[in-house]
């Protein structure tokens, strides 16, 4: 067992073959003759939806970029709309950053290019799809969707609306992990046998309904648009301030191992080369949950055991070698020899910066982002099927062709739930 | 506000935002009903529904329906009315949709769609004349959701109608035609595809429309793809990369590759087109970065390289990397030592990324016959492929060329093994090229090493017989290096009377990453001369205790001798600092030993209270 540290710096990482090996070709301003200037037809004009604690982190992220104009805020909260105006205001030393209290406000400016969705999970799933239709590029925190159905019908959207879609699994695009996935779907590890994934809890989770506490002034916090797809609810300050977890996931069978699943899930999706989601679900036994793949591979979800990588940690065994990484920004290797010679950085902390600049070469070259819809959408299918069987606590066969479970109609019943009016996907 | 469940049955546990319950049944449909019947809290009634998402017969629908006109419980009603399979559920909705208006209404017109119930649609077509908006849009919508041929009907005729809504009866049609296609309905796709694309609605509707009358062709929408291509509207040409990058598979993706090719190499006539050519080459390069590129897209692309704009250029030859083998070499080498550093750049990244092992062994044949103008290419090229081709390499460490030695001394570092690691070594000892070359080399290939303490030996024994300045440098990369045999080696520089081993041992000993160090450091502390090194011993050894990982009673012995063999009162005080950090009765006997020390009382106590507050804290 071996923990490889590598040499080559950021910059470097992104002229490095690892990182451009799948990545979009961009030519450097330097080539138009603009000595690095952005030329405003190459600016990209991002709204944002939603943006909290997670999503002030993403807008910073956004904000570093040089091609990047932050052009407005809608948020439910009046204080956050303040907040995230101050800060782009400040970025730009002027007052233009726009603010709204509904999202289709914003998606209705011809301007804005891109939307960076960061509400709650309660929001993601139905923020995209009307994001998309109105023509927006999207940039969507995990977990993205609530079900299963609300995942099929993200990928079918964006398909069908030409949108450049990239999910918060910025792990795709951090160089450990990444070469992690390499090792895994090139073969470097022999067949593959296990793909291991941290779910960060094991149970079906539901957002409950508490007593009713005085309704705030709309303008200064509009519970209704809060409340938005999730079935409706009094306004208790608790629901208000836990956005967070309010309906992660939905329904009967939300949570569980959603929170961590879509990354660490993700990852493991990526190892199979983003085939198909598991065709078994198991429920909870001795601290693990198995699922299979069709082929035989089996993505298991573990608590415990992990090698001390950090959070987000995934694990990939093949027949001849195995892999581990985690947040820290190591890798451990079963055997040297599977570096081949190579460095790979190693960057902790699990920044986004990659992430989002990965999302806004895709918008400009209209490629395909590491976190696309697709590859999104296999991912948090796994983690929605995974919950129904921990509701269910029994056994539970999906079949991929039809995204239905096999001769289970409880399960069936839980691939979807209805949104409240007017919302619609 | 989450609560883990199973099934719960003690419903105020739902007020009470219980996070974990035991797992229990769920409740039989009569039960659940009765609470719908009763005059249970709506927080009760609420959950019930969901219940009956799961649990609930045609029996449940007629109790969820009296709940549709209910502001607070109707979309609780719906969560279950939208999963309980039959006819009875349709029925109900239908129903409710001719009593109800306003939002409720728009909920149930959702509902409907949601359940793709074809026998509301001449209810759903009334409804798109509704005065309410919301309403109309929510008819929309569900038709084009369920998706039938009588839908497609409707809202072709609805397109045709003046009154404003013609964008969103297209945003609804394209659904509409997408789930024709999928039941195989693909003329009737195609029409509805080429009505929305023909009529009066924004761009966005277009350009899905013309996606998916491209996609819907197959092999007979390629004249359609490239049409769009050429459109002055970006969003119908991007949505045409777009399309072309889904026709990944089937009978037309070789077709869609060679069209695709054949509009790249056109001359861009302005700006917008030549984009648009770097644009396809992307496309080009995604659709064949598996290996499949046919000779002739191959050929393509690779002319693009050489003699178009820069930027057609830079594309072209990333491309080629992407998609090239072993063929592609001849024409990418010239540019690797081009005098434009982003086409040099791009160009040696492409080399890098040629797939296959016939790249390795073409680029290691054609050295022997490259001239100085395209061996550092091919030299550069085997150090970032890290091909084992250390023998070949060797010679032209003394090439005549400056810029074919500097090459080859960095790919050394990349690609030498153990054995052969005597070559950087001389390159310290005797440099052919200038600057920090070598040592960058020899730096990069020591530390992947993967047994370092054999290589640390070899660098040990270097270091024995290098001249002063080398073994400074030597005795970084040992540092680097690490491990039992580095600690030692980097021991004996610090013993040793040559004060620039002592100042670069001592630098590297301050930074050592395992505590394995310390006794090293705290005997230098006691041994060496000279003050300025001794400071530093002392300081490497206290840091050791600040901030590794050590069981209590060896971190507090640490402090213990640090204390002793501090001379400056400020590294002594520094160490009392470190001992409330990590409180334990180890630490408190060590800060008690120190205030009877004169002049650290003060500190000492202080410490000791610290410590002594900590630890009868309870834990948590």
């Amino acid at each position: 067992m071996a923990a490889f540290r590598t040499q080559l710096g950021r910059r470097q990482l992104l002229k490095s073959g690892l990182a451009a090996a799948a990545a979009p070709m961009i030519i450097p301003s330097s080539a138009l003759g603009l000595d690095g200037a952005v030329p405003p037809s190459e600016r990209i004009v991002v709204g944002g939806i939603g943006i909290g604690r997670r999503g002030e982190y993403d807008l910073g992220c956004f904000l570093t970029q040089p091609d990047v104009v932050f052009a407005a805020i809608c948020d439910v909260k009046k204080g956050r709309r303040d907040a995230v105006k101050k800060m782009a205001d400040t970025k730009y030393g002027n007052l233009d950053c726009a603010q709204y209290s509904d999202f289709r406000e914003l998606l209705d400016r011809k301007d804005i290019d891109a939307v960076l969705i960061a509400t709650g999970p309660n929001w993601h799933g139905t923020a995209s799809m009307y994001s998309a239709k109105a023509g927006k590029d999207i940039y969507c925190e995990k977990p993205c969707t609530k079900n299963i159905s609300e995942s099929l019908i993200l990928r079918d959207t964006m398909r069908r609306c030409g949108t450049v879609f990239q999910a918060g699994t910025q792990r795709r695009n951090l160089p450990h992990f990444a070469f992690a996935c390499e090792l895994a779907r090139t073969g470097r590890l022999g067949k593959m046998k296990k793909v291991f994934a941290h779910p960060n809890g094991m149970q079906a989770l539901m957002s409950g309904w508490l007593p009713a506490e005085p309704l705030p002034n709309a303008a200064v916090d509009d519970w209704d648009r809060y409340l938005g797809p999730a079935a409706w609810r009094p306004f208790h300050a608790k629901t208000l301030q836990d956005g967070f977890n309010f309906e992660k996931g939905g329904g009967l069978v939300g949570g569980g191992v959603l929170e961590w699943g879509s990354h660490c899930v993700d990852l493991c999706q990526w190892a199979v080369n983003d085939c198909a989601p598991p065709v078994e679900y198991n429920p909870p036994k001795d601290g693990q949950i198995v699922t299979t793949y069709a082929d035989g591979v089996e993505l298991i979800f573990r608590e415990k055991d992990w090698i001390p990588l950090g959070s987000c940690p995934v694990r990939f065994e093949g027949e001849t070698g195995w892999v581990e990484a985690g947040d820290s920004g190591k890798l451990v290797l079963s055997s040297p020899s599977l570096l081949a010679g190579r460095t790979v950085e190693n960057i902790a902390g699990y920044p986004a910066t990659f992430h989002v600049r990965d999302f806004l070469d895709c918008v400009k070259t209209r490629g395909r982002p590491k976190g696309n819809a697709d590859a999104a959408c296999n991912a948090h299918i796994a983690c929605h099927a995974t919950n129904i069987a921990i509701a269910l606590d029994r056994t539970v066969k999906f079949d991929n062709d039809t995204n239905t479970f096999v001769g289970d109609v409880e399960a069936n019943r839980l691939r979807s739930e209805a949104l409240r009016e007017p919302w619609r996907l | 506000m989450l609560f883990a469940h199973r099934f719960l049955v003690a419903f105020v546990a739902v007020l009470l935002g219980i996070t974990s319950l035991a797992a229990e049944p769920l409740p039989s449909e009569p039960d659940l009903l009765a609470v719908l019947r009763s005059d249970a809290p709506e927080a009760d009634k609420a959950i019930t529904c969901k219940r009956l998402a799961i649990k609930g017969s045609p029996a449940a629908v007629a109790e969820l329906a009296k709940l549709l006109d209910n502001e607070r419980l109707a979309s609780w009603a719906r969560i279950a009315l939208e999963a309980i399979p039959g006819p009875e559920a349709d029925a109900a909705l239908r129903n409710a949709a001719g009593s109800l208006s306003g939002l409720r209404l728009v909920g149930v017109i959702n509902s409907i769609g949601v359940r793709r119930d074809a026998a509301a649609l001449p209810m759903l077509q009334a409804k798109l004349a509704d005065s309410d908006a919301e309403v109309a849009a929510a008819a929309r919508h569900a038709i084009g959701v369920i998706g039938t041929t009588e839908a497609a009907v409707i809202l072709t005729k609805a397109m045709a109608t003046p009154g404003g809504s013609q964008d969103a009866t297209a945003q609804a049609g394209v659904v509409c035609a997408e789930r024709l296609l999928a039941a195989g309905k693909q003329a009737e796709a195609v029409a509805l595809y080429d009505a929305i694309r023909k009529a009066s609605v924004s761009e966005q509707r277009v350009a899905e429309a013309t996606r998916g009358a491209i996609l819907a062709r197959a092999l007979d929408g390629i004249p359609l793809l490239i049409e769009t291509l050429r459109s002055p509207s970006l969003r119908l040409s991007n949505m045409a990369l777009y399309a072309a990058r889904e026709l990944q598979d089937g009978p037309q993706a070789g077709a869609v590759d060679l069209a695709l090719a054949t509009e790249m190499a056109k001359p861009p006539g302005d700006a917008a087109a030549a984009d648009r050519v770097v644009k396809i080459i992307d496309v080009l390069a995604d659709r064949n970065a598996d290996g499949g590129a046919s000779d002739a897209v191959l050929q393509a692309v690779v002319s693009s390289a050489t003699g178009r704009a820069k930027p057609i250029r830079v594309a072209a030859i990333a491309a080629v990397g992407r998609i090239g083998n072993a063929s592609a070499l001849s024409s990418l080498l010239p540019s690797g030592e081009d005098a434009d550093e982003d086409i040099a750049l791009v160009t040696r990244k492409a080399i890098s990324s040629l797939a296959g092992s016939e790249v390795d062994r073409e680029i290691v044949a054609r050295l022997p016959k490259a001239d100085a103008t395209i061996l550092p290419t091919l030299v550069r090229a085997i150090g970032d492929r890290r091909i084992a081709a250390v023998a070949e390499l060797r010679p032209l460490v003394h090439h005549s060329s400056v810029a074919v030695r500097t090459a080859t001394v960095a790919a050394l570092g990349s690609v030498v093994d153990l054995p052969n690691l005597g070559i950087l070594i001389d390159q310290v000892v005797n440099p052919s090229v200038a600057g920090d070359v070598g040592k960058k080399a020899i730096m990069e290939a020591s530390i992947r090493m993967p047994d370092r303490e054999a290589c640390a030996e070899k660098l040990a024994v270097a270091i024995d017989t290098a001249p002063s300045e080398a073994k400074v440098t030597l005795l970084d990369v040992v540092g680097e290096v690490g491990g039992t045999r580095a600690l030692a080696a980097v021991a004996a520089a610090a013993k040793s009377n040559d004060p620039a081993l002592q100042d670069g041992s001592t630098r590297l000993l301050g930074k050592w990453m395992t505590p394995d160090a310390a006794p090293v450091l705290l005997e230098l502390s006691k041994s060496l001369t000279d003050g300025k090194f001794q400071t530093r011993a002392i300081r490497g050894y206290i840091r050791i205790a600040r901030q590794m990982a050590l069981p209590d009673a060896e971190r507090a012995e640490l402090c213990r001798n640090a204390i002793k063999a501090a001379k400056d009162p400020a590294d002594q005080k520094t160490v009392l600092e470190i001992l409330p950090r990590y409180p334990s009765q180890a630490a408190l006997a060590v800060a008690k030993e120190a205030a009877t020390m004169p002049g650290l009382e003060a500190e000492a106590n202080a410490a000791a209270a610290a410590i002594e507050q900590k630890l009868a804290k309870p834990a948590g």
